[in-house]
């Protein structure tokens, strides 16, 4: 069988180079070794990859000899038959082998290369690293797009079209802002935790401050300080700094100085609420009254250095409707009403000692607890006195015995009083003398005797009752109103501390006894306020700065004056229990720790 | 007559040294020694000024510094735009260089202080995060740009990138016809090596300079010297190939490194655009 072979190549000017042979055998084998009868330099190609040999009737048989396969007519086959008349098409590696034959003539295989793809038109631009890296510009515009959208715009619009609904503790996710989180500068405080993904709770609307009106939403009840504009006024100026600051946020509709976030700052962390320290008071009050000349209290920075005298209110007079603010400096005198020498009750060795020594309620010398008895809810710490529970034992109103039960007086109020006194002993009444005498059981010594005389000697006796040394006498001052004989009333306060507060359960049997501060074992007189002053204090309470030693007690204002609530201490156990706070270790505080 | 071209020899000269200065010393450090001073007032201002309850950008002497930082990077970034019109004088393109690598170091002192040390996973770091990143960045420009180029051409000889490509293609055309008598197995693994892009890698494998796809090193394994002839003729074209290859690929990672500065630079720095638009929006906005 006879092949025409003709070989196409193609010069690098574009030309094509035809070059012919013919070949004169049964078979023809096509690879890459170079003793093939189609020599195929390519790698791709097996040495001995196809074999062409005659199938009779004019047609020829593609055999694969080895495992690859190769390509006719567009399929992948090992093995197919060709019409040479009709036309066939051979595909091996890069080469294409057109098969065809005109009329009787020998066999035609037109070998051609395949067209090779166009290599990369500048080879050195792959020396860029541009060329392994995405594009500057789209990396640019991703991130900026993914902060934009994520970051920016589905926060504010989620907020604006957000259900604006009423904070409910149960469900926060109810008209939540969408990924605000990531715009709080820090963690929330303790107290307001719950709220952390809740920032539409405080931040209401788009661009105005926190208002007081939402903080005072939840802390309803919140006294201020003292009133506005005497508190912007007592202030003291502001750095120029700081000035320029607030001109600007409060044209940009931020509250001022005085509004609740101003001192109350938010995002610094999980902390707990803890007291301010002594400078945030001696800011203003250190020197306020340059400021506000009719204040009435002194000025105070430090307690052990600059504080002023304790004004206890009490009644300076009788009958006053009004307690007094007075201070201990002016040596001032208690008109309580009443007559009450502490130091016979509270000796150990006088005759009240050993009365109540001889009672079973008591068993020993007075305690001042047998009065004073201890109650954390009442005003002042202790419970009133009351005369039938903490006097009577001793200074009884029994009156008399009715079927083997003691009668007593009324205590509380003179007519009462009056009126027990008149049932007190019928017998006591003037006899009425006649001469006469009824009969039988009705005369003056039997059964129904009734004395008619009028009682004279009940009159006396209230008289004498409210006489100094009477039953009410020992422990009351007489007066007379309406031309009758009455009795001063009793004006003792609540309490006496108002502009601060003092708990005597920090002051236990341990630190003090009672009479290391108020001088009841030497006061003969109810008139002797009995209040410790600022210097007995200040034995053991000095200034926050003063150092701490067994006895010496730093003391800052907070210890003893509320912001809010001046006459209670600010109460952290309204929130459950909170771990203190850690010394803040940042750089910022070190320097501020410093700079102080 | 005679003073005229000593005079005019003197101009061309400081015109020629004034040419040739380094943008770092443009002036003599001008821009070094204001970037200096502003680090020096901010830190001391921030060491003075006491700011109740703790320092915070949200202070009076915060709001300055952050107003202070948002201007510079405005500035510093409109560098990008200055670059594509040349021009000369006060505010000539070197100048501007000067200036922005000298006011951008002060920035990490600006920006720095400006957060109070307040740092917390939001949008505000993100913003301080991705600033000092684009200045990092920038100082490895510097870095690069002053101690690279002498590497790159140390590593080049007297080649440019176009012989080092000439030579891997004239090595391929002779492994190509050298590796034609080879078995199936050797074949495919010098077809790998043929097919492989001279530039194959990612820029990390550009960075690092580790290649473990390569199929130069594979073929070198897979066709030993000790075997056929052409096995050997092969090895040897594939040994020549490798290190032609190396030093391709030496030059890819000093040019990598002179330029991935700017891959991170620029995205980050228009990142930073963003974060710091929403930084300050949203400051206000939940004020």
């Amino acid at each position: 069988m006879a092949f025409l072979i003709r070989t196409i190549d193609v010069a690098k000017s574009g030309r094509e180079i035809v070059r012919d042979r013919t070949v004169e055998q049964s078979a023809l084998t096509i690879g890459r070794a170079k003793d093939s009868d189609i020599h195929l330099p390519d790698l791709k190609v097996e040495l001995e990859h196809l074999q062409l040999s005659d199938a009779g009737s004019g047609m020829l048989e593609a055999r694969a000899l080895g495992e690859l396969p190769f390509d006719l007519d567009g399929q992948t086959v090992t093995q197919g038959t060709i019409d040479p008349n009709a036309g066939g098409e051979i595909a091996v590696g890069p080469a294409l082998l057109a098969i065809s034959r005109d009329g009787d003539g020998p066999v035609q295989i037109i070998i051609k290369p395949a067209p090779k793809e166009n290599a990369a038109n500048e080879p050195e631009a792959g020396f860029l690293l541009a060329s392994a890296m995405p594009s500057k510009r789209a990396m640019a515009w991703t991130f900026f797009g993914l902060i934009f959208v994520l970051l920016l715009s589905v926060p504010v619009i989620s907020h604006q079209f957000r259900d604006r609904v009423e904070n409910d503790p149960e469900d926060l996710n109810k008209g939540a802002v969408l990924m605000d989180a990531s715009w709080s500068t820090g963690d929330l405080s303790m107290a307001h935790h719950d709220l952390e993904d809740n920032c539409e709770a405080c931040h209401q609307t788009a661009f105005v401050s926190v208002q007081d009106e939402t903080c005072i939403t939840c802390h309803e009840g919140l006294d201020d300080h003292a009133k506005m504009d005497r508190q912007l006024t007592g202030m003291p100026p502001f750095s120029t700094g700081d000035a320029i600051q607030w001109d600007i946020g409060q044209a940009l509709g931020k509250e001022g100085p005085l509004g609740c976030v101003s001192c109350h700052t938010e995002h610094e962390g999980p902390v707990k609420l803890e007291a301010s320290d002594q400078k945030f008071c001696a800011d203003c009050h250190n020197d306020m009254d340059v400021r506000l000349t009719d204040v009435a209290f002194g000025n105070a920075a430090d307690f052990g250095e600059k504080h002023p005298q304790f004004r206890p209110k009490f009644y300076t007079e009788h009958f006053d409707k009004e307690a007094k603010r007075i201070s201990l400096d002016s040596e001032p005198v208690e008109k309580s009403g009443l007559v009450f020498p502490h130091d016979i009750h509270v000796s150990e060795a006088g005759g009240a000692a050993r009365m109540a020594m001889s009672l079973s309620q008591y068993g020993a010398p007075l305690e001042c607890s047998d009065c004073h008895e201890k109650d954390e809810n009442a005003p002042g710490g202790f419970k009133p006195v009351v005369m039938e529970d903490s006097c009577e034992a001793c200074h009884s109103l029994v009156s008399g015995s009715v079927g083997g039960a003691f009668r007593s007086l009324r205590h509380g109020d003179v007519v009462d009083l009056m009126e027990d006194l008149a049932r007190v002993n019928l017998g006591s009444r003037r006899t009425v003398v006649t001469g006469r005498d009824r009969p039988g059981q009705y005369s003056s010594s039997g059964r129904y005797y009734a004395n008619f005389g009028r009682p004279m000697r009940a009159y006396i006796a209230i008289n004498r009752a409210l006489e100094k040394g009477g039953t009410c006498g020992d422990c009351h001052l007489r007066t007379t109103s309406d031309g009758r004989p009455d009795l001063i009333p009793v004006n003792i306060p609540d309490k006496y501390i108002h502009g601060g507060f003092f708990p005597h359960a920090a002051h236990g049997d341990d630190v003090a006894e009672c009479t290391d501060c108020h001088a009841a074992d030497t006061s003969g007189e109810a008139t002797d306020l009995l209040i410790p002053d600022l210097d007995s204090c200040r034995d053991c309470h000095l200034g926050e700065t003063a150092i701490e030693t067994e006895e010496i007690v730093p003391s800052s204002c907070a210890m003893c004056h509320g912001y809010h609530t001046p006459a209670m201490p600010w109460r952290p156990e309204d929130h459950p229990d909170l771990p203190g706070n850690d010394g803040n270790d940042n750089v910022a505080a070190i320097l501020s720790s410093l700079r102080r | 007559m005679a003073s005229i071209p000593e005079n005019r020899f003197d101009e061309d000269e400081k015109r020629r040294n004034a040419d040739h200065v380094s943008f770092l010393k443009h002036r003599g450090f001008r821009w070094l020694w204001i970037a200096l001073l502003l680090s020096l007032v901010s830190t001391i201002g921030y060491a003075l000024i006491d700011q109740e309850p703790r320092p915070n950008g949200g202070s009076w002497y915060g709001y300055t510094l952050g107003t202070i930082g948002l201007l510079m990077i405005v500035w510093l970034s409109l560098l990008g735009i200055r670059k594509r019109k040349i021009s000369e004088g006060a505010w000539s393109l070197k100048a501007w260089t000067s200036a922005h690598v000298y006011l951008g170091l002060a920035l990490i002192v600006v920006g720095t202080l400006h957060t109070g040390f307040q740092i917390g996973w939001n949008v505000h770091t993100l913003a301080y995060a991705l600033m000092l990143i684009v200045i990092l960045s920038g100082i490895w420009g510097v870095y690069a740009y002053a101690a690279l180029p002498k590497a790159l051409s140390a590593n080049r000889g007297d080649k440019t990138g176009g012989d080092m490509l000439d030579t891997i293609a004239d090595i391929d055309r002779k492994l190509d016809s050298a590796a034609q008598p080879l078995g199936r197995a050797a074949s495919d693994l010098v077809l790998a090596v043929l097919g492989q892009d001279v530039f194959y890698g990612g820029a990390f494998s550009r960075l690092t300079g580790s290649y473990p796809g390569c199929a130069t090193k594979r073929a070198l394994n897979g066709i030993p010297a000790s075997g056929s002839e052409a096995d050997a003729r092969v090895n040897e074209l594939l040994t020549n190939r490798t290190e032609q290859l190396s030093q391709i690929r030496r030059h890819l990672r000093i040019k990598a490194m002179l330029e991935i500065w700017l891959f991170i630079h620029i995205p980050a720095t228009i990142a930073l655009l963003a974060a710091l638009l929403a930084h300050v929006i949203s400051v206000f906005y939940y004020w």
